[in-house]
């Protein structure tokens, strides 16, 4: 079981006189409860790529495997709603996407359109609230009611009530502010390590890809310019050329290293670093 | 520049949203206010441009009281550009998004294209005028956001977490452009933001909490409380990290607000032994 992308292409407006390549011959594969980060500029083709995944986008050419799913240019997909159920799809912004008027039925939407009855929605509901961190109290409420943070893990929720295998999240904390976009990482990261989801995640902020991430897939321009675990992936110079602000600790690493400071090329953490220096400092 | 004193405000009549806030901006000055979601930063921003009506207190902005009497005058001089960019395009091209605010403010028309030409220059946006918004990037909408409120020939810009939605391309853009207008036109800048490194650049940073303000002062004097700003969950940034864990193994360096400032510190203290 993994995600499998074979010679996919993706051209919007095909058939138009205004076509636009947004993924071109695209190869990839991605392992089984891996946390993989889709990163590369706006208009590389990330949220174009992850679309393909529940099949809301299909392939102009080629395949995307998921699971025992095949979606194929061109051929109709066996049991769409089963492929919808296994890989859940959060995306930008998704507290617009919010609508019930309260959070319990919001949340609970999901699992009933998937044919769960409606007491066991509601226990669900009620389950994946708490893991997003909205307690009972907040069943009966509107989500409107809430702040932009709130909202989010409401929608965020409201996915993870009908228990996807995969997750796929489209720059999941952009506009948050920094606290609550680490308890949402933290979130994820719980998600990955004690249920087993596959995460896979587009986003810009590399500090979150360095803390959080196992795999790095960069695009280009709808074209796959990288793929290498995270470590490598900042380890190794050539990102320099590609665009990407490194983490600040790798930044300060390479400094350091260009002044003649040697450290254990994969120490990435701030202590072990400082402990590095402090042997550079000891030894004189 | 700006004088707020014993300020107070409340969306319904439960809670008072702002709860006595005094601060001060100097003319051409950079302040940034920080605080965590629901401190009251935002619907500070609403009430400087008079958005929003205060209950008690006193706004006075370049010498004169906010009140309805002078708001118009008050409006000619300070702006507002908010977090969404698709919220805040009005005109059908960017050349009208521009015009927009200059037609309200009833500038000539012969005046106005020299004026769109000049601040869509500006903001590096000249190449556009005649683009949709549909066609623009998230950085290139906020951009001629900024040029409407530049056009207006304002004293104070107000930037409500302007670049937060932006892609790293975009936040730069906007860093720059903001830094260049404060550096170059002397333009007084107030930035709402959650960046450190933002407000690491800054001159005065205001920390609000429950709608109080917590505490002020230069970025090297807020930081020095860096336990109540963890407690109010608000983020240290990288470079004081590491000055503080390099000084718990003896490393001890004059207070640096950059990580090239630290490593050539750390060179010379080096180079010492």
């Amino acid at each position: 079981m993994s995600i499998t992308f074979k010679n996919l292409s993706h051209i919007y407006n095909e058939k138009t006189p205004f076509p636009s390549a947004a993924l071109k011959n695209i190869n990839l594969e991605i392992a089984d409860g891996s946390f993989t980060a889709i990163i590369g500029e706006t208009g590389s083709g990330k949220s174009t790529l992850v679309q393909h995944l529940n099949a809301l986008l299909l392939p102009t050419d080629g395949e995307v495997r998921v699971n025992d799913f095949v979606i194929k240019a061109g051929e109709k997909i066996k049991d769409l709603k089963q492929l919808r159920r296994q890989v859940g799809l959060v995306f930008q912004f998704p507290e617009y996407q919010l609508f019930e008027e309260t959070i319990e039925t919001d949340v609970a939407f999901g699992p009933k359109n998937f044919g769960i009855e409606e007491k066991e929605a509601k226990e669900r509901a009620r389950y994946v609230l708490e893991l997003v961190g909205l307690d009972a109290s907040y069943l009966e409420r509107s989500p409107f009611d809430l702040s932009g943070g709130q909202k989010r893990r409401v929608a965020i929720a409201g996915i993870l009530a009908f228990d996807p295998d995969v997750l796929v999240l489209d720059e999941p904390t952009a506009g948050l502010d920094p606290q609550g976009a680490k308890e949402m990482m933290d979130l994820f990261k719980k998600l990955n390590t004690d249920f087993g989801k596959t995460i896979i995640m587009v986003t810009h902020d590399m500090e979150h890809v360095l803390n959080y991430c196992d795999e790095v897939i960069l695009l280009k321009k709808g074209e796959v310019e990288l793929v290498s675990d995270v470590k490598n992936f900042f380890k190794d110079s050539t990102i320099d050329s590609l665009d990407v602000q490194p983490p600040h600790i790798v930044e300060f690493k390479r400094q350091l290293e260009a002044r003649g400071f040697a450290f254990d090329e994969d120490a990435f953490d701030l202590p072990t670093l400082v402990q590095s220096l402090k042997g550079e400092f000891d030894h004189e | 520049m700006i004088k707020v004193e014993d300020l107070h405000f409340n969306y319904d009549e439960h809670e008072e949203t702002i709860k006595g806030v005094n601060f001060t901006v100097e003319a051409g000055s950079y302040t940034s206010i920080i605080g965590h979601n629901g401190s009251g930063k935002s619907t500070i921003a609403k009430l400087l441009i008079g958005l929003l009506e205060k209950s008690s207190g006193s706004i006075e902005i370049d010498g004169m009281e906010l009140n309805e009497e002078n708001l118009y005058a008050i409006r000619s001089l300070i702006g507002v550009v908010f977090q969404n960019p698709d919220n805040q395009f009005i005109g059908s091209t960017v050349a009208d998004d521009i015009a927009f605010g200059l037609e309200n403010k009833q500038v000539p028309q012969e005046n106005m294209q020299a004026i769109i030409d000049k601040f869509s220059k500006v903001v590096g946006m000249y190449d556009f005028l005649d683009r949709e918004p549909t066609s623009l990037s998230g950085g290139q909408k906020q951009r001629v956001a900024i040029a409407g409120v530049l056009a207006m020939d304002l004293k104070v810009i107000i930037l409500d977490e302007a670049a937060s939605m932006l892609d790293p391309r975009g936040k730069k853009e906007i860093h720059e452009l903001i830094n260049k207008l404060h550096e170059e036109e002397n333009l007084t800048v107030i930035s709402i933001t959650h960046d450190m490194e933002e407000v690491l650049r800054s001159d005065k940073v205001i920390v609000l909490e429950h709608g109080h303000v917590k505490m002020s002062g230069t970025p090297a004097e807020i930081l020095q409380h860096e336990d109540e700003l963890v407690a109010l969950e608000l983020d240290i940034p990288f470079v004081y990290k590491v000055q503080k864990e390099l000084k718990e193994i003896g490393i001890e360096m004059d207070t640096q607000v950059s990580i090239e400032g630290v490593v050539e510190q750390l060179c010379q203290l080096h180079s010492k032994i």
